[in-house]
């Protein structure tokens, strides 16, 4: 059959754009091979962190000071955006091959990059490795590195917690004592409508009100203060429907709508700027926010405020390996990255706090706490009162966006808090029944 | 009337037709080797990314693991979705608000710009900076002039004894609150559009009118308005098209709340992909606003081609 014309340039066509594909993915292949899947290979690890700064710097210097002392297992220490997209570049990575041997990933990031083959199950080695001292972390560390079966996908980068963080001046002037360590909601709640001052914008307290895990986990924290839990012990159901949830719901709802005396952030940080300029007297923040705090603010840290407990709620973070390039040095730079040595020197130069129960006992970690005495709370809030951490569960993210909405439609006064509750607990028991 | 059908008949079929039939094949494939670098950056940046959408919208999938195929459920959980039904009604109510704010707005100032006043280039640069300003800076600015508690219009409002306002923070006014603010980001580019249309108008169309006896405001009505439509229908759909897009302001500023008061397709098609990693909801919501746009766009050329009598150019 003679072909026509037309036809045979259509097939030409064809044969050119399958051509370039079987071209473009033999290029891909042969690229995603360089890095040497198994076994050892010259190239240097590759760790991608979000880190900004000072923390840049800090983590900068120790990859120098690694690949100094291992010029056989060189390290990479790669900026790769901002932490808060970590979690999308690692997924995108897994589609090009690019993807990184180390990488900081966000505690919540654990439920989602766990189920995938390219993420190390580091088990065995965390496990296996007595002189890695895994009982030496923080609880709520070795927790949010840990999914529910019992497998650990991370090892610690960063533990935090919130404390309550006042002005000292604004509550001298307003002639109240301050925060003790034995605070009750009443007297946190009394304290706020003392300094809070409408008709010259004061106000006692912020609570930050976009509806993202930043409204919830302040929620949480004071569920758990009630004596209330998010979810059932299994997991399978909601149980913040209870006595608890609604008193913390009640809480928010008489400072916000009642009393005023609450200043609701959009998301975009200005409660940092107006704690600054004396505004806002108090924060429920972490030690990231002490930096950004002028050094002309007198202000003291403090235990959160309780009811039944003081329970914090802390937000750690990991480094996670993946199935790339030499696995061995990348595990061995975590370790010594994570041993308590290193780990000291990277928190005196950040304010960050100690990883490891034995960081404590170094003679190094008196210069810490001279360099940031407001740490202490946050320190001493790790052992004390950060016992709980969030469900490591797949649904939690979702979870986590049906408390945000229930949260601020009550900080808004656009739902009673009971009503915001049993809402949220049938959208809850919904995604958790798989929909 | 007249005008009208003739102009139609001018701008009608046969001329166009016969011209690509005149074409001689060497000339053909000149044409296509001119334009074969657009037309590959177009498939790759363009076709590609439509295809795939249409093949993720009916499938399950986190968007980075291999997907598995649910036909038409995506569209099924869209249909009883009411966030989706939400962020679609206010979508419609922010091109409502911010396309015809912006057009009737920039006309004026583009007539204030086309005079011959000392210092004009200030002026003109003055209009146009919004427009080159990031999104994310206007977002800050904004963020803090709406402030309901230390903004600078609040405080405006309370010199002149107006109630105070809660913007970004109120279901109500978030959505008004980011038109307006869009609305200082484009009307930059739409003054730039009419007053590129106005210093087009012939001059002697000015001159002829002002013989006739007409004054300037008449001359402006029956001369140079008119003459505007072109840029107009331009504007028209250019304007509607990125605010059927609209993220990048809600994204920076109230990041679709409070209570999804501002969540607007785009951004609600974002966070089901990125933060929900429902890569398969999150491309058939893509499907449903690329439908939309593709009418929205023929049907807004299909009325300018009927309403402008005059050519560019």
């Amino acid at each position: 059959m003679r072909a026509t014309p037309q036809r045979a340039g259509r097939r030409l066509g064809v044969r050119i754009t399958a051509g370039a594909a079987v071209l473009a993915l033999g290029t891909l292949a042969a690229c995603s091979g360089g890095g040497g899947d198994s076994g050892k290979s010259h190239d240097a690890i590759i760790m991608w962190h979000g880190y900004t700064d000072v923390e840049n710097k800090a983590i900068t210097q120790l990859g120098q000071e690694w690949n100094a002392a291992h010029p056989d297992q060189k390290v990479n220490v790669t900026f790769a955006g901002s932490n808060d997209d970590a979690l999308k570049k690692t997924l995108a990575s897994f589609v090009s091959g690019k993807t990184p041997g180390v990488a900081y990933e966000y505690g919540s990031s654990i439920t989602t990059l766990a189920q995938r083959s390219q993420t190390q199950d580091l088990t065995s080695l965390v496990k296996g490795t007595p002189s890695f001292q895994w009982n030496d972390f923080f609880p709520a560390a070795r927790q949010a590195a840990t999914t529910p079966d019992g497998k650990i996908y991370g090892v610690p980068a960063l533990v935090d917690n919130l404390a309550l963080v006042y002005n000292k001046k604004l509550f001298d002037a307003a002639g109240l004592s301050y925060p003790t360590a034995n605070w009750t909601w009443d007297d946190f709640r009394n304290a706020a409508r003392k300094l809070s001052e409408p008709s010259q914008h004061k106000y006692g307290w912020a609570y930050v009100n976009d509806g993202t895990e930043d409204t919830v986990w302040r929620y949480i924290a004071m569920l758990w203060q009630a004596g209330g839990d998010l979810l059932t012990p299994d997991g399978k159901k909601s149980a913040f429907d209870s006595p608890a949830g609604l008193a913390a719901m009640q809480l928010l709802h008489d400072m916000a709508v009642t009393d005023h005396s609450v200043y609701l952030d959009t998301g975009d940080g200005q409660y940092q700027n107006l704690f600054n300029s004396g505004k806002i007297g108090m924060l429920w923040t972490g030690p990231w926010d002490l930096g950004t705090i002028n050094k002309d603010i007198s202000y003291g840290a403090q235990f959160l405020p309780g009811k039944v407990t003081h329970a914090t709620i802390a937000g750690p973070d990991n480094y996670m390996l993946f199935n790339k390039g030499d696995r061995t040095t990348a595990w061995a730079f975590v370790q010594w990255l994570d041993s308590a040595q290193t780990h000291l020197k990277f928190a005196i130069a950040t304010g960050d706090l100690p990883l490891r129960q034995s960081e404590t006992q170094l003679p190094g970690y008196k210069d810490f706490l001279k360099r940031y005495p407001a740490n202490q709370v946050f320190v001493d809030n790790l052992s004390k009162n950060a016992t709980k951490s969030r469900p490591n569960i797949p649904a939690y993210p979702k979870i986590s966006q049906v408390l945000g909405t229930a949260v601020q439609s009550v900080l808004l006064g656009k739902a009673q808090p009971q009503a915001a509750l049993d809402d949220a607990r049938q959208q809850v028991d919904q995604i958790l029944a798989g929909e | 009337m007249t005008v009208a059908t003739a102009a139609r008949a001018v701008g009608k079929g046969p001329r166009r037709r016969g011209r690509q039939r005149g074409v001689r094949r060497g000339d053909q494939f000149a044409g296509w080797a001119f334009v074969s670098p657009a037309v590959v950056l177009i498939a790759v940046f363009g076709l590609v990314p439509v295809v795939w959408s249409l093949l993720l919208s009916v499938q399950q999938t986190d968007l980075t693991s291999a997907g598995t195929w649910s036909g038409g459920a995506n569209y099924t959980k869209m249909v009883h979705d009411p966030v989706f039904w939400q962020a679609a009604r206010q979508t419609l109510l922010y091109c409502v608000l911010f396309v015809p704010i912006t057009m009737v707005l920039a006309v004026p100032i583009a007539v204030l710009l086309n005079q011959k006043v000392r210092g004009m280039t200030f002026y003109r640069m003055a209009v146009f900076a919004p427009l080159v300003t990031s999104t994310v800076a206007t977002g800050v600015i904004f963020s803090w002039l709406y402030n309901p508690q230390i903004g600078l219009i609040n405080a405006g409002l309370d010199k002149l004894g107006l109630p105070q306002q809660g913007f970004f923070q109120s279901t109500g006014e978030a959505l008004p609150a980011v038109v307006g603010m869009t609305v200082w980001g484009w009307l930059g580019f739409a003054v730039i559009i009419y007053l590129s249309a106005l210093q087009n108008v012939p001059r002697e169309l000015m001159e002829a009118a002002a013989l006739d006896g007409a004054g300037r405001v008449r001359a402006f009505f029956k001369v140079e308005l008119p003459l505007l439509a072109p840029a107009s229908s331009f504007l028209l759909v250019w304007l509607t098209i990125n605010a059927l897009q609209l993220f990048d302001e809600v994204y920076v500023t109230t990041k679709g709340g409070p209570l999804h008061a501002s969540t607007v397709l785009v951004y609600y098609l974002y966070q089901q992909a990125f933060v929900n990693f429902d890569g398969g909801y999150a491309a058939a919501i893509g499907v449903a606003l690329f439908v939309v746009i593709l009418i929205v766009t023929v049907v807004q050329l299909w009325l300018g081609r009927r309403t402008s009598h005059y050519e560019a150019g």
